[in-house]
């Protein structure tokens, strides 16, 4: 009987505690900057067109074969009396929502940095009618960026907090050497 | 006139009784998942059991045979989803062996600081389903899941997901912690020892519960080990065996801490035991912190793209539910010829028919919870 | 013949149809507040916050239950029993609603003053069992039957210490008629005189309505929801109308025998709005008691549950009503009673801790029974 009497002591203690849930749809918890939703696609604004060249390597590297690629020549090139340095560009990009699992693979992989994981509640709340929906065309994964909707946080591996500390802007380099 | 009967000539023979076969799973509310048994039940007391698996099988070992070592990780990850971290360093020390990669100490460090971390959320996680179990209205649970929540905020900001993770890597880890780590891990140290304190007081002592689990799915200490158990399921049953002490990886051997036993191997020795590891393993945490010092978390000059000389390997390590091995076979090149995931779940399990027998059907559910299983690595 | 109701003069029996009628009403509204209570206090128990999005902090999320209840396809699985399946629910809600006829809400106001108020109230709750069968054979199911096989015996064995209980508090009112028995406790409520009988009332309650830690009839992670596992729609709703309406007339009957109802601690001439508050508070701390067991304490076992309502209640309750007994003939001061009853709850409080320490042998027990088939067969 000492026993119950505990366990009812204690569970009235908590009920004194209060609420610990969060009301999920009016109140969004605040996610941390590491945070992976669904892979994205990243707009170069200062040329106004995206990072991505179409070089395959996230196509070839992502395990679950979700992201279909294709490129073509950039009209904007500065050959072609444009702006961009890209001789190449992304013609068309599908992701398929259904099937990507999020491993993070496909950021590691891209030398451009012309992909990050959605770390917004956006990349959360994508729920759809029908699974065909979950394909992502190149608009849509363009879209949140373009916007500046998304504050893309690309890790690089092998990099410590100090690091990060001392040359904010090594990222290149230690990129391609250990990606 | 009435005549007394002394002595009734109708024996239990004259009557034509018969055995019920009941369904359980592999929708029902306490089977963890999607787990069947079909117990032959005489009345309230079981006579035979036999559990039906397979209802998760995604073929993962053979999956990641066409996948590189990076690729691997996140396969890795779902073969155990309530101890991830677990499942990844057995897979990333694998690889590791076969590499001959030498792994920097802040990396270590992190590793045993997460995979203890796992280990706590993970058996929170068995409190509360355990509780429900034995028939507390969601209190168990929603105490565990407060606290489960806690740790895999955590998690969220170190690996970026809150369940799989994907963060270890051959070498390493991906990525460095958030700057704030050590003061984040003392925080949700405190609302963890909270929640263990209430679990020791809602359950522990409770009169019903202690009548519903002592000497209940008793196994000896022989039977244990000729069945294959492991971790916490074996140590109740008295067997001082820790992996974590006994083979140690990463920095065990460094770090003061007690392997916890039971005595009966009984439903109560079994949680209990668990409970007890828990306050263990925030010890441990403990002292990890103080350990964690700047330096690099992967090894300089890491390969693009990671090869292995031919050669195989078998990697143990102490899981939350037991005995996570991994045994791989390189032919050299960038993946495994063959893998193959030892399941500290599907060998606990096998003790099921030999616990549940003979126990009443109630019985036969907080036995079950009690091996505490998780279906996807089981089936894997 | 006949009667007065509201300055009105009525035929006792249209009288009595009427009463029942505002019963009726006035049992769905407060069952609704219960189920509402019951989420959120649970809900507060569980650090969550239970309703809130149907109406004002979620107020009308009974309301909106009950429409989806009603509008739900009333389902009969093909092999189901159908006379005994369909009218399961009735036999379940029917007795327990007749027993509101002798609950004393307030002075002068109930349906009807029974002289052997309690034993009515006894026998007729006692007929909702055969509506837990019912369910259970007729359903067709084999975790049905399991949980009407065990609601029958678990509803048979509490019903003894129960009754036992009320009749040693009956005792000391001197009367089954529960407006003597509330009159009498003008003073001091027969708690004091009685704090065994009410631990045995309290414990066979919760076991008669089915609630933690003697849920096992619908032992959800075991039986998921036992004797109405089949149901859906109305059908299912009766059977928790019954279980919320028998709770409340538990909460009342108790607080009327044991904490002296609407007279304990003012007196009977108070006003009527003191004499509900009163009556109130005491039926809702009551149900308050029975939800903060819910939250705290697992389930029993069949074999526990039994061994305890016959080897431990029961001999404890005749216990009780012997020294009542003697205390009546004799004339023996009532302090003879508190002392008597304090030290037999004391012994019951450590012969249950004994229990709950003895592990148990149900393997055994089994080793028998197949040794038994094996030489017959």
């Amino acid at each position: 009987m000492i026993g119950i009497a505990k366990s009812m002591a204690r569970t009235f203690q908590v009920f004194l505690r209060g609420p610990v849930t969060r009301n999920y749809p009016d109140y969004h918890k605040p996610i941390p900057e590491t945070d992976r939703a669904f892979p994205l696609l990243l707009w170069d604004t200062e040329i106004d067109e995206p990072f991505c060249t179409g070089c395959h390597a996230c196509e070839r590297a992502c395990p679950v074969e979700c992201m279909t690629v294709l490129m073509k020549d950039n009209p904007n090139h500065k050959s072609l009396d444009g702006t961009s340095s890209r001789r190449k560009i992304i013609d068309k990009f599908w992701i398929d929502y259904a099937r990507c699992m999020r491993c993070n693979i496909c950021v590691e992989v891209c030398n451009f940095d012309a992909i990050a994981m959605n770390n917004t509640w956006e990349g959360h709340e994508t729920s759809v009618y029908d699974r065909k929906d979950l394909v992502m065309d190149l608009q849509q994964l363009l879209s949140q960026s373009r916007d500046g909707n998304i504050n893309e946080w690309v890790p690089v591996l092998g990099q410590t907090n100090e690091e990060i500390n001392e040359k904010p802007e090594a990222t290149d380099e230690s990129k391609s050497s250990e990606g | 006139m009435v005549e007394i009967v002394t002595q009734s000539n109708v024996s239990a023979g004259d009557f034509e009784t018969q055995d019920l076969l009941l369904n359980v799973g592999p929708q029902h509310p306490s089977t963890h998942g999607v787990f069947r048994m079909v117990m032959t039940v005489d009345g309230e007391l079981v006579k035979d059991v036999i559990p039906y698996i397979g209802y998760l099988h995604r073929g993962a070992e053979k999956l990641c045979e066409t996948m590189d070592f990076r690729q691997g990780i996140g396969f890795m990850d779902r073969t155990e989803y309530l101890a991830a971290f677990n499942a990844e360093l057995s897979y990333v020390m694998a690889v590791e062996a076969l590499a001959d990669l030498e792994v920097p100490e802040r990396a270590q460090w992190i590793r045993m600081i997460l995979i203890e971390l796992n280990r706590l959320s993970s058996h929170f996680m068995f409190m509360g389903a355990f509780g429900v179990d034995t028939g507390v209205f969601g209190t168990p649970f929603i105490y565990a899941w407060r606290e489960r929540e806690t740790l895999i905020d955590l998690f969220e900001e170190v690996s970026g997901d809150r369940m799989m993770y994907a963060y270890f890597r051959p070498g390493g880890v991906a990525w460095d912690v958030p700057v704030n780590f050590v003061e984040r891990v003392n925080e949700v140290l405190q609302s963890a020892e909270q929640g263990i304190s209430d679990f020791d007081s809602l359950l522990t002592e409770n009169e019903i519960f202690v009548a519903r689990t002592h000497g209940v799915g008793a196994i000896s200490a022989e039977r244990a080990i000729a069945l294959g158990m492991s971790g916490p399921s074996l140590r109740a049953s008295g067997v001082d065996m820790d992996i974590r002490r006994d083979q140690p990886y990463l920095k065990y051997d460094q770090l003061d801490w007690d392997v916890v036993t039971g005595e009966y191997g009984d439903v109560f020795d079994r949680y209990y035991c668990r409970l007890l590891e828990m306050r263990e393993s925030v010890k441990i945490i403990r002292q990890c912190l103080d350990h964690l010092k700047a330096g690099p978390i992967l090894p300089e000059k890491m390969p693009r793209m990671l090869r292995t000389p031919p050669g195989e390997v078998y990697v143990r390590t102490e899981a939350p539910r037991g005995e996570y091995g991994v045994y791989m076979v390189s032919r050299g090149g960038n993946r495994p010829h063959r893998l193959k995931v030892r399941s500290s779940c599907l060998s606990n399990l096998q003790a099921l028919t030999e616990l549940t027998v003979g126990q009443y059907v109630a019985d036969a559910i907080i036995i079950l919870g009690s091996i505490d299983i998780v279906l996807s690595e089981v089936d894997r | 013949m006949s009667v007065e109701l509201f300055g009105l003069s009525f035929n006792p029996w249209a009288d009595a149809a009427i009463r029942l009628q505002i019963i009726v009403g006035f049992m769905t509204v407060v069952v609704m507040g219960l189920i509402y209570a019951e989420r959120k206090i649970l809900a507060r128990f569980h650090q969550r916050i239970g309703p809130q999005r149907t109406g004002p902090k979620g107020t009308l999320q009974s309301v909106a239950d009950a429409v989806k209840l009603v509008g739900k396809e009333d389902l009969r699985p093909a092999a189901a029993d159908p006379w005994t399946f369909e009218l399961a629910p009735y036999f379940v809600f029917i007795p327990i609603f007749l027993g509101f006829v002798i609950v004393p809400w307030v002075q002068g106001w109930n349906v009807r003053i029974l002289e052997l108020g309690i034993l009515y109230f006894v026998a007729i709750s006692s007929i909702s069992i055969v509506g837990w069968l019912m369910a259970g054979w007729g359903s067709d199911n084999r975790y049905a039957i399991i949980g009407a096989l065990r609601a029958a015996a678990q509803g048979i064995s509490y019903e003894l210490p129960l009754v036992l209980a009320l009749l040693s508090a009956a005792m000391i009112a001197g009367s089954f008629q529960l407006d003597r028995i509330v009159e009498f406790q003008d003073t001091v409520p027969i708690l004091v005189w009685q704090p065994l009988g009410f631990f045995i009332f309290f414990v066979a309650a919760l076991a008669e309505l089915n609630r933690t830690p003697f849920d096992i009839p619908v032992g959800e992670s075991e039986i998921v929801g036992g004797p109405f596992v089949e149901y859906s729609g109305i059908r299912w709703s009766m059977f928790f109308l019954a279980e919320y309406a028998g709770m409340l007339i538990m909460a009342f009957v108790g607080s009327s025998v044991f904490l002296g109802g609407y007279a304990w601690p003012f007196g009977e001439e108070l006003g009527l709005p003191f004499q509900i508050l009163i009556s109130a508070a005491k039926g809702g701390l009551f149900i308050f008691l029975i939800f903060w067991v819910r939250a705290s304490v697992p389930r029993l076992r069949i074999d526990q549950l039994m061994g305890y309502s016959w080897k431990v209640l029961l001999p404890f309750s005749f216990l009780q009503i012997m020294i009542n007994g003697l205390v009546l003939v004799y004339d023996l001061p009532h302090v003879v009673l508190l002392v008597t009853g304090v030290a037999l709850l004391g012994a019951l409080f450590w012969v249950t801790d004994g229990i709950a320490r003895r592990p148990l042998q149900p393997r055994r027990k089994l080793a028998r029974v197949l040794a038994v088939q094996e030489s017959e067969g």
